[in-house]
């Protein structure tokens, strides 16, 4: 990507220009005020019974106890819907906005990152079918493609979310000098592997393990 | 912060108090390391929309790692399907956790062995 097609240009006054067209400003203007209504009427419910553009934003931290998750909802569950919201709600009102401060920006990372996980999970993103580009996830030759019926039939959705996924992409790249040093020793706190690489093709999740 | 979650499974370990008979047999508690003091492990999952580049920013943020280790955990995420990114007792764990579900990433956590 050439230099002058940057989404997001750092001033060295601080914070960053933002250039984007019309189209592109109301979309991200309008689309987070529906996730917003969606997340408001999450209350406490639990994770796989929540709609499913919610299940990827508010998902279980307990998956073999279900009393540690019904508590974990009960603490935690409000204040993880309220950065939702905080970020989203940033996001949509500064949508038109020409010059971002930098935590403004970092609140539309997470925004639209939101949109991504809400709009990816009702599309049934699958790794095959979630390539730019690649569009039906017919790739590997099996006839099948995982839990996406209709490949063509959301066009208007899917380039919502690939223009997302770019939008996002650029809004890291643009954050990655704001990120504070790391922490010294921290690298170090964190264990080895406890399971090391799971046997055959498969990821621990059952998934197919990707060529490296 | 400090988020008051009480352990739930303490009662069944009564690990400060004399043991003169078992007390039951669900949870095995090792002499020299009792389950209370057993660390926690935050798991994060694959899962096909997170950017790559994402979830390498997002445990550089959260977590203080440097870019090369956050990006070989990223990998193991992806090629592995789930990898450990941090480990500690169980209030730190969860609020770790919450700071992950709150940036979008799929974590769960889980008592070490």
């Amino acid at each position: 990507m050439r230099p002058s097609s940057r989404t997001f240009v750092r001033r060295r006054s601080g914070g960053y220009d933002v250039r984007l067209g019309e189209d592109e400003r109301a979309l991200i203007a309008t689309l987070p005020g529906q996730l917003m209504a969606l997340l408001s009427g999450a209350g406490s419910t639990p994770s796989d019974r929540l709609h499913p553009a919610l299940r990827r934003l508010l998902p279980p931290a307990h998956t073999s106890d279900a009393e540690a998750e019904r508590v974990y909802v009960t603490l935690q569950r409000e204040d993880i819907a309220a950065h939702h919201n905080e970020a989203l709600s940033t996001l949509a009102a500064t949508a038109s906005a020409t010059h971002l401060e930098v935590d403004e920006l970092a609140s539309w990372l997470v925004a639209v990152n939101d949109l991504r996980l809400a709009l990816g999970s009702m599309l049934q993103v699958t790794e095959e079918s979630a390539e730019p580009l690649g569009g039906d996830g017919d790739g590997d030759g099996d006839g099948e493609v995982e839990g996406n019926e209709e490949p063509y039939s959301h066009a208007a959705e899917w380039a919502v979310y690939h223009f997302l996924g770019a939008l996002q992409s650029e809004a890291v790249e643009a954050l990655a000098d704001t990120l504070p040093p790391p922490l010294p020793g921290a690298d170090d706190m964190v264990p080895d592997d406890p399971w090391g690489a799971p046997p055959g093709d498969l990821r621990w999740d059952g998934t197919p393990r990707p060529a490296e | 912060m400090r988020v008051p979650l009480p352990d739930l499974r303490a009662r069944q370990s009564a690990p400060a108090a004399p043991v003169t008979e078992p007390v039951g047999t669900e949870m095995p508690v090792t002499a020299d390391r009792p389950v209370t003091d057993t660390p926690w492990h935050v798991v994060v999952w694959n899962d096909p929309i997170n950017l790559m580049s994402y979830v390498t920013f997002v445990f550089q943020k959260l977590f203080g790692y440097s870019k090369a280790k956050a990006h070989r955990l990223m990998l193991d995420v992806h090629y592995k399907g789930r990898a450990v990114v941090a480990s500690g007792p169980r209030e730190r764990a969860e609020l770790d956790v919450t700071r992950l579900h709150q940036h979008g990433l799929w974590a769960t956590m889980e008592r070490g062995s």
